[in-house]
């Protein structure tokens, strides 16, 4: 009984793990610039990773493999908003200007503002 | 021509008494007594915590007032044909990078109409970065001013890579290695306690005067135990912000409202506002862009995001860790005035964009 209660709890770990990752491209395709693809490009580690690792975590049980297994989590909590900040604090150098629903750029400008680092914004 | 207007920022070094001669002498040189040359010096707070200390201010004072009765002794016989001024500069604001102090120099530069700067060259305002080089670049860009390192005898001594430490300092670091190896064996056998005392021990004496950037005080245990409460908070933060996030990805009638904002975050030293910013960037919707002194440029996805991010929750648990409970209760940042969107939605913004004619261009090309 209570080996099916963790199976299923498990298996549920890793579909959410899964989905949040699976939210996480839909979101890096579908959003429209540099910025608000990395809102949604960290959540494929946060809740992605994280819900897998919880998976990982459940099927160890109480042993040392398990800390490392949260210690694993701690750093891409860690390391994930550090990158996310790096690439969009180098956006911001580039002049890369945010997308907003007042902007009346199409995806093709914005693509060649990313190119010519937003000179003719 | 006006005579020359020198703007000197001090700080507790071995060439400040060279660097004061050297910039009055260059002050006077042109100055007469109906025009008199200028050398200002200013001395920028660097606090660490909260509030600045009035022990800091009155190192500041000090070394100030020494600089003004050096430059009066330099002159001497010419004491007419020059002036003296002082000012602390910074207080109200947290100082950490040299583009932050390149800042306030500016603003110097444009208030008091100053015409050269001159640097010692072991300048060191104590923000904990190596800064000569890069604040020299800053200026550079950021004013027309002439910038100058003062001539000095005294072989330069660069910022010292080693610090001081304490038995403290090397204890913390003792137990986190050891602690971090036992985590890493897993196994807690005698011969894994013997070879982890002993590589713990080399890693503490070698590496504490590396890799500790402050004391460890008496407030660290506290602190990290109102970190480990701060955790689920976060936890609970980030899972609620993913659900709405997502729920904004997959359906395509909910809209997104993407703004740059600016917030003043009351929150002040290096690790208060990583911890901050770090934890604004985990949560989804809100993105940490630049970190300006105590300024956060966060570029906010959803209405929803740049509420939460006003109503500064993140803001008073980050508090709640670094200064304690009686921190937390302060106004939020919306009710303080220190949030800003800074794309606000307007008609004009759209002007912002590129212009019609390369608009065209790349439309049409695409089509």
């Amino acid at each position: 009984m209570m080996g099916t209660i963790r199976a299923g709890a498990i298996i549920a770990c890793l579909v959410l793990g899964l989905l949040f990752t699976l939210v996480s491209t839909v979101g890096v395709l579908r959003l429209p610039d540099i910025y608000s693809r990395a809102h949604t490009a960290s959540q494929a580690d946060t809740l992605g990773a994280g819900f897998a690792i919880t998976g990982v975590v459940l099927s160890l049980g109480v042993q040392a493999p398990t800390i490392k297994a949260v210690l694993l989590l701690v750093f891409i909590f860690v390391t994930n908003p550090t990158a996310a900040h790096a690439i969009t604090r180098s956006a911001d150098e580039e002049g890369i200007e945010a997308w907003t629903v007042d902007d009346d750029r199409s995806d093709v400008d914005l693509a060649a503002d990313a190119e010519t680092g937003g000179e003719n914004a | 021509m006006s005579s020359k207007r020198i703007l000197v920022p001090v700080s507790e070094t071995s060439t400040l008494r060279e660097t004061v001669g050297y910039a009055v002498k260059e002050a006077l040189d042109g100055a007469r007594s109906d025009d008199p040359g200028l050398v200002r010096f200013v001395w920028i707070c660097s606090p660490q915590t909260d509030t600045v200390t009035d022990e800091q201010k009155e190192a500041g004072e000090e070394i100030l007032s020494r600089a003004s009765l050096w430059a009066t002794e330099d002159a001497g016989d010419h004491e007419a044909e020059l002036t003296v001024e002082t000012a602390i500069l910074g207080e109200s604001e947290y100082i950490f990078s040299p583009s932050d102090v390149a800042a306030l120099l500016e603003e110097e530069v444009a208030a008091s109409d100053i015409d050269r700067i001159v640097l010692d060259p072991e300048y060191d305002p104590g923000i904990g970065a190596p800064l000569l080089r890069p604040l020299e670049v800053e200026l550079a860009q950021r004013t027309n001013v002439t910038v100058d390192e003062a001539p000095v005898e005294r072989a330069t001594r660069r910022v010292p890579l080693l610090r001081q430490t304490s038995a403290a300092g090397v204890g913390v670091l003792f137990g986190t290695a050891f602690v971090f190896y036992q985590i890493l064996n897993g196994a807690f056998t005698l011969f894994d306690l013997v070879t982890g005392t002993m590589s713990a021990t080399i890693v503490a004496v070698t590496l504490a005067r590396v890799s500790l950037n402050r004391r460890p005080d008496s407030g660290m245990p506290v602190r990290i135990v109102r970190g480990i409460i701060y955790i689920p908070y976060l936890l609970y933060e980030i899972i609620a912000a993913n659900l709405v996030v997502s729920a904004v990805i997959l359906n395509p009638r909910l809209p997104i409202d993407p703004r740059m904002t600016r917030v003043r975050a009351d929150v002040v030293g290096p690790l208060p506002t990583t911890t901050l910013a770090n934890s604004i960037t985990l949560t989804p919707g809100t993105l940490t862009v630049r970190v300006r002194g105590q300024h956060l440029v966060v570029h906010t996805l959803i209405p929803w995001a740049r509420d939460g991010l006003f109503d500064g929750s993140l803001e008073r648990a980050v508090r709640f860790v670094f200064y304690g409970r009686g921190s937390m209760a302060i106004p939020s940042p919306k009710e303080r005035g220190d949030t800003e969107v800074l794309q606000p939605p307007t008609e004009e913004d759209g002007a912002a964009s590129t212009d019609p004619q390369t608009q065209e261009d790349t439309t049409g090309g695409a089509e």
